[in-house]
């Protein structure tokens, strides 16, 4: 892996374990300027204990990370300066109004008092808590209280902006709201890790993924690249009330179709590759005189090539 | 520079916005001051209630010796009975109706003996003037006896004893006023919860906002610094309102020496906020569980330094003399009542740096559990 002026963080061999549990193996990342990388992954997969251990929070057993070209250590003020760190927990203080807590966190980066009040400011209207300024994080919902978490953040301009899981227990207003300030801030110039096990969020979002499972790296791309490596290219949903057995051999039997499954009164059929596969399918039900209620094709998904990876969901059921 | 005074700053604003930190640190002193003076003002009362009436006594016989004693007491306001000289049988139908406490009989060697129908305190006080009267007549009786100077000897019973009470106070001895001292100490010593905040606010293993401060281009060092700053500043705050509150509303007596009683509640204040701090540094708890420790060390040791139990120092002293000297608690309340015995500061600076010492072995403590550059789990 070349280390290119254009490179961001490069994290190489990591390995973490905490005691016989091997969190982070041997994992290899770089980003580059101007990227927003998805780190996604399941519960567990070790997506906030990289993002720790490339913070300096944690310390590692193995590995190195550099980030801006330099080795990454707990002191490493000049690289610090140019993070922004919004994280899975909200981290904000409960006795300050938002006003105040987001200059709080901007004064630790930024001394001069004009320029920080010009970012604060500029910060509390890029995530819309005009109206809030005043009120205390007890009083804000658990959206605005996200919203407040990034504020405190971003508001100093990073280069980095590392956001953990920023999007868990908010509606689906203001998650819109974040996921639109994160492509705005990375429109600024900014460089963004993002983490999460929404697969839908790093799909709209980052423009590439390291998908992560037990500690390891199993693929990285794009999201196109990602979904080229599995042999899932549509998948074909069709409720039936009755699927008599020559008709599912009939269906399987069909050209570029791998699997065939009916499950409560639900017949999904995968395909790989191929065209018409819909109307082929259709053909076939309609010969045997089979009546059936809606139908829906689905490309696939990030979570279809988690799926054909490691043979289990990204996301558990919920 | 600016970095460290805008976290100074941030520190005292949100302190004085924590409601926790209001109440433990401002207003519960106050409200347990307001509740200890009218406590005491009761006592006050009833004390003054035993001395205020004298005590109506018959005194049977006749001796000029005895008129002349209790002529001269009366005189000076001494004297704690209301004589009433009568014969021994009107004296015993008075003392068999209530209307006199006791009887004094006169015997003819000029001794005092004294009947009562029972034991109270009033009896007490009789017997306690009459055995003080023997024991000043035979002195007398033996001076005049040896040839040597009646008029010293008519000093001596003037002066109730042979001895002479010399005072080491400075001021007053009011035994209620060691509470508020006490009081002033549990204070300074509930400044332990503005320091468990300094240690669970910057340690990324602890708190969200440890890790977040953590991440931040301010060095540890400084962070810590900064917050310690301002943890002492919102202390001396709050210990100057609680010593403010104690000296001219609830009129504790610092014995004119209120300057020296700001600064000892202030470094107690210190010792506070270090134990917290060191409180928040130890292991990997929640804020409440850190409170809540704090409270189960800083409320025995006012207990024993006797917040609630006035001699428990004295017995304290008896099973562990060494405890008083290091109990921060007793320490504290120690540094300010030393100013109303001892004329001399020689004490009360001992009892300083004994804060300021303590103070400054609790933050090392402290700032070695928090220095840690990188955890092994978050």
């Amino acid at each position: 892996m070349e280390n290119t002026p254009e490179t961001v963080v490069k994290i190489s061999s990591l390995v973490k374990r905490y005691g016989d549990l091997l969190a982070i193996d041997h994992l290899d990342l770089q980003i580059n300027k101007g990227e927003v990388f998805g780190l996604l992954g399941p519960n567990g997969s070790g997506k906030t204990t990289t993002i720790n251990c490339l913070l300096s929070l944690l310390s590692f057993d193995k590995g190195s990370i550099e980030i801006f070209g330099k080795e990454m250590t707990p002191t490493s003020y000049d690289t610090k300066r140019k993070i922004g760190l919004i994280m899975q927990n909200i981290a904000v203080f409960d006795e300050l109004t938002v006003y105040e807590n987001i200059d709080y966190f901007c004064g630790l980066y930024v001394s001069d008092k004009a320029q920080r009040k010009a970012l604060v400011e500029e910060a509390i209207k890029f995530v819309g808590l005009d109206e809030f300024t005043k009120f205390y994080p007890k009083k804000l919902s658990g959206g605005l209280l996200r919203r407040l978490n990034i504020a405190c953040g971003i508001a100093h301009k990073p280069e980095l902006i590392i956001l953990d899981e920023p999007t868990v227990a908010v509606d689906p207003q203001s998650r819109n709201k974040i996921l639109e300030g994160i492509q705005q801030l990375n429109r600024e110039g900014a460089t963004v890790i993002y983490t999460s096990h929404y697969m839908e969020e790093v799909e709209q979002i980052c423009s590439r993924i390291a998908i992560l499972d037990k500690g390891k790296k199993i693929a990285e791309g794009s999201c196109g690249e990602l979904k080229q490596l599995i042999k899932n290219t549509e998948t074909v949903n069709i409720e039936l009330p009755s699927l008599p057995q020559n008709v599912h051999s009939a269906l399987a039997s069909l050209p570029h179709v791998y699997e065939v499954r009916y499950d409560d009164e639900l017949l999904t059929v995968r395909c790989s590759g191929g065209r018409h596969n819909l109307i082929r399918i259709l053909d076939v039900l309609q010969k045997n005189d089979i009546s059936f209620g809606r139908v829906y094709s689905e490309l696939p998904t990030l979570n279809d090539v988690f799926l054909e990876i490691t043979g289990k969901e990204l996301r558990d059921k919920e | 520079m600016k970095r460290f005074f805008h976290s100074v700053r941030y520190f005292v604003i949100s302190g004085f916005k924590s409601k926790n930190l209001v109440f433990w640190l401002i207003l519960f002193p106050i409200v347990l001051g307001t509740f200890f003076k009218a406590a005491f003002s009761g006592l006050y009362e009833s004390d003054d209630m035993f001395i205020k009436d004298p005590i109506k006594t018959a005194v049977a016989g006749e001796s000029t010796i005895f008129k002349a004693a209790v002529d001269a007491m009366e005189q000076s306001g001494g004297l704690p009975l209301e004589a009433v000289y009568t014969d021994d049988e009107t004296a015993l139908q008075m003392l068999k109706k209530g209307e006199v406490a006791g009887i004094i009989y006169i015997a003819d060697d000029g001794r005092l003996s004294l009947s009562v129908m029972e034991s109270e305190i009033q009896q007490q006080v009789l017997k306690g003037f009459t055995d003080s009267y023997n024991a000043n007549a035979a002195v007398i009786t033996d001076i005049v006896k040896s040839g040597k100077d009646v008029t010293k000897a008519a000093e001596v019973l003037s002066q109730g004893g042979y001895t002479k009470e010399v005072s080491m106070k400075h001021g007053n001895s009011d035994v209620y006023e060691q509470y508020f001292y006490n009081l002033i100490a549990m204070t300074a010593l509930y400044g332990s919860f503005i320091g468990v905040q300094i240690g669970i606010k910057n340690q990324a293993n602890i708190s969200a906002l440890g890790a977040r401060k953590n991440c931040s281009p301010m060095p540890k060092s400084l962070a810590l610094l900064a917050d310690f700053t301002g943890g002492c500043i919102l202390q001396t705050i709050c210990m100057v309102i609680c010593v403010t509150f104690l000296a001219f509303v609830i009129k504790t007596d610092f014995c004119g020496r209120l300057p020296l009683a700001y600064l000892a509640a202030i470094v107690g204040g210190l010792t506070g906020v270090s134990l917290g701090f060191l409180i928040g540094a130890v292991g990997r708890w929640k804020e409440d569980a850190k409170i809540g420790i704090s409270l189960i060390v800083v409320m025995p040791l006012c207990f024993l330094s006797g917040l609630m139990v006035g001699n428990m120092k004295g017995i304290m002293m008896n099973i562990a003399p060494w405890f008083n000297k290091i109990n921060p608690a007793a320490v504290i309340s120690d540094s300010i009542y030393c100013l109303s015995v001892y004329e001399s500061l020689d004490v009360y600076f001992e009892k300083i740096a004994v804060m300021l010492i303590t103070s400054a072995v609790l933050c090392v403590l402290g700032i070695m559990l928090t220095r840690r550059r990188r955890y092994a789990s978050l």
